[in-house]
């Protein structure tokens, strides 16, 4: 479970997508636009849509099986103090994410697959990911917050 | 298999090096124009591979696998890649990926080519 944090969150949209190969650009043009009127800049803009692209399409992939009728639930809220965008698909058992953190010097040596960027992305886009499923579910959710975000000059969060 | 959504020209700009033009997105889908492309560029005695992005539209995790898959075939050729055009936030992809460690970023297509030469 999530802890409840302070603020009530308001729903601004609840979106979805069949498991189709390219959706998750659409899902994440949604998020984009459901998110416009809330002042981001432009740059946490572009990770947020990137952090949505890359769980839309975990969800599609791993989750749901790219099964055409099986939906990819796509919910955007907020608070004062932080957006939250739960992106739940029809999966059992835990999220499938490459556990392995990606090291490219071990990818370029051999010792590591060249895939299985998408959850170092993720949490590198977000100030927060959530995790929880069941044996009918799996929900990811991104948060960021719109308080005090600083980013460090290469582009990384600051910590 | 969905079609890619992107096109890959090819420029030999000189004996040393070929440009690739990427426009549209580098996902999963890319991967065969992405290699036939490259194995159009190495024509030759090509020691540096230029990726032009100024048209990228797309790029996800995917499409970085696909780019250190291309970059282990470089470097096995004893190639330089290098790139220019990259959006801010892809620059900064590159930067957490640690991918602008191995792949010279530049701001143009001559600052790339001139980098080639070294």
């Amino acid at each position: 479970m999530t802890a409840p944090r302070n603020g009530s969150h308001r729903t601004l949209a609840e979106l979805s997508v069949p498991s189709e190969p390219g959706n998750e650009r659409r899902a994440m043009e949604a998020v984009a636009d459901t998110v416009e009127g809330l002042g981001l800049p432009g740059r946490t803009l572009e990770r947020l849509k990137t952090a949505v692209a890359e769980a839309t399409m975990n969800a599609m992939e791993h989750g749901n099986r790219y099964r055409e009728e099986a939906l990819v639930l796509i919910e955007v809220s907020a608070t004062d103090a932080e957006i939250s965008v739960r992106i739940t698909d029809e999966g059992a058992g835990p999220a499938a994410f490459d556990p392995e953190t990606p090291d490219l010097e071990a990818k370029l040596d051999g010792a590591q697959t060249p895939r299985g960027w998408g959850l170092f992305l993720i949490k590198s886009m977000v100030d927060e990911m959530n995790v929880t499923g069941d044996e009918r579910h799996h929900t990811v959710e991104l948060i960021l917050h719109l308080n005090g975000r600083k980013e460090a000059s290469d582009g990384r969060k600051a910590l | 298999m969905p079609q890619a959504q992107v096109t890959m020209d090819v420029r030999r700009v000189n004996d040393n090096a070929s440009v690739i033009d990427v426009k549209g997105e580098l996902t999963a889908f890319a991967e065969g124009v992405l290699m036939d492309a490259y194995n159009q560029a190495s024509d030759g005695r090509v020691r540096a591979i230029v990726l032009n992005f100024e048209g990228l539209e797309y790029m996800n995790s995917s499409g970085i696998g696909l780019l250190v898959t291309l970059l282990i075939r470089v470097n096995r050729e004893k190639q330089r890649l290098l790139t220019y055009g990259l959006s801010e936030h892809y620059r900064s992809i590159f930067q957490i990926t640690r991918l602008d460690d191995a792949i010279g970023i530049h701001d143009t297509e001559d600052e790339a080519i001139e980098a080639a030469k070294a």
